[in-house]
């Protein structure tokens, strides 16, 4: 054999141990989430919220929502998130410098008025141009100040809030009445809880009324309908594996509870970042972990925050672009973390899987491809073993899309209709045939990016909800 | 095996498990759709059955049929789900009629069971239904290892008076995550006059690690009688301590609780100050109005807060103070005065609380 063809052979023997490591790591995931979510749904369908409604024993939470240019929606959505149903919480919505009249919709639209800012500034931020709060909605706070990003607005809201738990919500998210009072349960069951993520699902087609989603609906549109799948797998077994190997990285910047003193510990949202959850649930694991604080970081998936994804390939393609981008930043920043023994199973299970399994995982895709173009094209290797390995690559990511579909099946079932189940199993079948390689290379120019040293954000650009015919 | 054998098998199995998974789906669906079909007019039936029974138009039969024709966890919903809407004496009697229920039998033998959703179960359908035999069985719940189990246990004592499970929950108290303790201390405000005896033995052990959360506890509880232990802790040695009794305090108006806040509001710790000048502006005794004046010049802005709120509650006396205070030399005092001075009275009151 030239050493050419061992070169092919070594190779491919490497991707096939990479994607047999990976893929019994999936399916470990998978087979944590069953006894998950059996857990989590038994002790979602046992709770007695009329009682716990009644009892002052719920935690007050400060809600934070910075709003940059969200004035079609902003007053919408700040009047459902001030009717949630949770006994004690404020509403701290941050202006972040926007070009529109976001500011003045939401003047109007609560009666506020100036008040002087005298709170400390525990975090540091760009400065506030002004402080108001409302005349007709006592559980809302105001803050007008310079553009200084997302991470920037949220800290500016962390210094204004005046409860022990924060909880970052997208003022385009969409949040279920009853999602707080779920999201606390963790904190009423008694463990040492320092963050909760909750559900984040797709509201594209779903019919909104008054801020709230009152018909959930499977998009239509292909790419949509991906998203759905991918959110259902990211969210109901992805994470709900990582709840029993304790390693939660990521709790959904646009749905995550907080405690307050840990996020004022580590600073608040570091403003250089790109994808800011991401970096502060791993400095919060840095943090508690270097203090030997015990600490639980669980993901409950029945509380549900609903939000736009993009229809477009060109905004999905930027969203993707910048969250493998802050996915590779992290990975860079923190490598300290990895294989620390002092970080626990964060540094020995979830660093490791996020920087090897997802960071990774374009590059050793595009490489697999490449060597396996040219081992097909000189003869080296056998063209039937080539299809039957691609087969079952893509066999594997259909099983563990349809297994998330299983999940949502056999515990919420929040599509109730049959056609959607059908529509859901069609995009799970289709997601490995074009789109799943378009995000590969999607991900792929993020590397590029970082090597560029490109630091932007992404214009988002949002359809808007649908409204039941009147 | 060759690699390529190895990947055939692979294949093979995916094949199968995807065609598993979707049958799978589709008959969960199905099975589910069915169910509910079934279980909708049953359910309907009970409530109907418990809207008559609780407007005293029918007999109790009635409503013990509907609830054996149910699964167990849906008759336990629903026996929740009405507990709050029927009278307590009407409640008591079907509580009775439960105990000779088979599926009520079953129901509390797995209070028992090594499995702690069958627990759950237990602990639930005992919140709203336990008789006095139940009491060695919620006293075992009680002190569950599960959470949600010794939670929903816990809830019994909003319809049953007994000691024995009063100083069960009293003596898990101490040792729960605060929301708990919060829950708890809601549940067992209702054995005031246990849990106040209790309270007073325990107040006195000065060494006792579980003072803070005791006397934490005492706070909710506002209780007259509690006054005189809580006030003779103003001096203890722990941090948490002293805050719980700076904030006890408030709630009475006492010359002794007035003397002690005074200390309280020179403490070392910020967060003693703070309560105790929250404290001082609850009792608005005339005599402590330049004390919290003075706060409002406090170095840390929490308690410059506090005091410029407490202010307020003097009335007249203490919106001078603030006026004075909003043109005076002090910059950190002025802002404070200033933002207090141009709040709403339902603002003010949501920053007091």
């Amino acid at each position: 054999m030239s050493v050419f063809g061992g070169v092919i052979h070594g190779t491919d023997l490497a991707i096939l141990i990479y994607f047999l490591g990976l893929n019994s790591f999936y399916a470990l995931l998978l087979v944590l989430s069953i006894p998950e979510i059996w857990e989590q749904t038994r002790l979602a369908e046992d709770d007695d919220f009329q009682r716990l409604m009644q009892s002052d024993a719920l935690p007050p939470i400060t809600m934070l929502v910075p709003a940059y240019n969200e004035s079609a929606t902003i007053e919408a959505s700040v009047t459902a998130m001030l009717t949630l149903e949770y006994r004690s919480y404020e509403v701290v919505v941050v202006n972040d410098g926007s070009k529109d009249d976001t500011i003045d919709r939401l003047r109007h639209a609560f009666d506020l008025y100036e008040v002087p800012r005298i709170y400390p500034e525990t975090i540091p931020t760009k400065p506030l141009r002004a402080v108001y709060r409302s005349r007709t909605r006592s559980r809302l706070l105001v803050l007008d100040k310079e553009n200084g990003g997302k991470a920037d607005s949220l800290n500016a809201a962390i210094n204004a809030s005046r409860f022990p738990l924060v909880i970052a919500v997208d003022a385009d998210t969409l949040i279920e009445p009853d999602a707080l009072l779920r999201l606390t349960r963790p904190f009423l069951l008694g463990r040492e809880i320092a963050a909760v993520g909750g559900t984040v699902r797709v509201a594209n087609n779903c019919t909104v009324k008054d801020g709230r989603v009152t018909d959930a609906r499977v998009p239509h549109s292909l790419l949509a309908g991906i998203q759905v799948v991918e959110y259902l797998r990211a969210f109901l077994f992805g994470r709900l594996g990582w709840n029993r190997l304790g390693g939660n990285l990521i709790i959904s910047g646009a749905f995550g509870l907080f405690r307050k003193d840990y996020v004022s510990a580590i600073g608040g949202y570091r403003t250089t970042s790109i994808v800011e959850d991401l970096d502060l649930v791993i400095r919060l694991h840095q943090h508690l972990r270097r203090l030997k604080i015990r600490y639980e970081m669980p993901f409950i998936p029945d509380p549900v925050a609903w939000t736009e994804v993009p229809e477009s390939a060109k905004v999905l393609s930027r969203q993707r672009e910048r969250w493998h981008r802050g996915l590779i930043a992290a990975t860079w920043q923190y490598k300290g973390m990895m294989f620390n023994p002092r970080y626990g199973r964060v540094g020995f299970l979830a660093m490791p899987f996020y920087a090897f399994g997802e960071m990774l995982a374009p590059l050793i895709e595009l490489f697999g491809w490449i060597v396996t173009v040219g081992g097909l094209a000189t003869g080296m290797v056998d063209t039937s073993f080539a299809l039957l390995f691609v087969l079952v690559a893509w066999g594997y990511g259909m099983l563990l899309s349809i297994w998330a579909v299983v999940l949502e099946e056999v515990s919420f079932r929040r599509y109730r209709r049959f056609g959607d189940l059908l529509l859901l199993l069609l995009y799970a079948s289709l997601e490995n045939f074009g789109y799943r390689q378009r995000t590969v290379w999607w991900r792929l120019k993020a590397f590029v990016s970082v090597w560029k040293h490109q630091h932007v954000w992404g214009e988002m650009t949002r359809k808007g909800f649908a409204t039941p015919p009147s | 095996m060759t690699s390529r054998q190895f990947l055939l098998v692979v294949a093979l199995v995916q094949g199968v498990l995807l065609a598993a998974l979707v049958v799978l789906i589709i008959l969960n669906r199905w099975f589910r759709l069915r169910r509910s079909a079934h279980l909708q007019p049953r359910r309907a039936a009970v409530d109907d059955a418990m809207r008559r029974w609780a407007a005293g138009a029918t007999p109790l039969a009635g409503v013990l049929i509907g609830l054996a024709r149910l699964p167990v966890s849906l008759a336990i919903d629903a026996l929740v789900g009405w507990s709050a809407r029927v009278p307590g004496e009407r409640w008591r009697e079907l509580a009775a009629e439960l105990e000779h229920q088979w599926w009520a039998r079953v129901v509390r033998a797995n209070g028992n069971s090594a499995r702690w959703w069958k627990r759950l179960e237990c602990a639930r359908f005992l919140s709203v239904g336990a008789m006095p035999s139940d009491i060695a069985r919620l006293t075992r719940l009680i002190n569950d290892p599960h959470a949600a189990v010794h939670i929903a246990a816990v809830s019994s004592l909003e319809r049953m008076e007994s000691t024995p499970l009063t100083l069960t929950a009293l003596e898990r108290l101490p040792s729960l995550a605060p929301t708990v303790q919060a829950y708890y201390a809601g549940m067992l405000r209702r054995s005031r006059p246990v849990v106040i005896q209790h309270l007073q033995k325990r107040l006195r052990r000065t060494d006792d690690p579980a003072l803070p959360r005791l006397a934490e506890f005492a706070v909710r509880l506002a209780e007259p009688a509690l006054r005189e232990r809580m006030t003779a802790l103003a001096d203890h040695t722990n941090l948490e301590v002293r805050t719980q009794v700076a904030r006890a305090l408030g709630s009475f108006p006492h010359r002794e609780s007035v003397a002690a806040l005074t200390r309280l509001g020179a403490d070392s710790a910020w967060e003693v100050r703070a309560q105790a000048v929250r404290s001082l502006g609850m009792i608005a005794d005339a005599t402590t109005l330049s004390l919290v004046r003075g706060l409002v010049r406090d170095p840390i802005w929490w308690v410059r807060l506090r005091a410029a709120l407490a202010l307020m509650r003097f009335g007249g006396a203490g919106r001078n103070a603030l006026l004075e205070i909003e043109v005076g030399g002090n910059a950190e005092a002025r802002d404070v005065a200033k933002m207090i001075l141009g709040l709403p009275a339902q603002a003010l009151a949501e920053f007091a609380a």
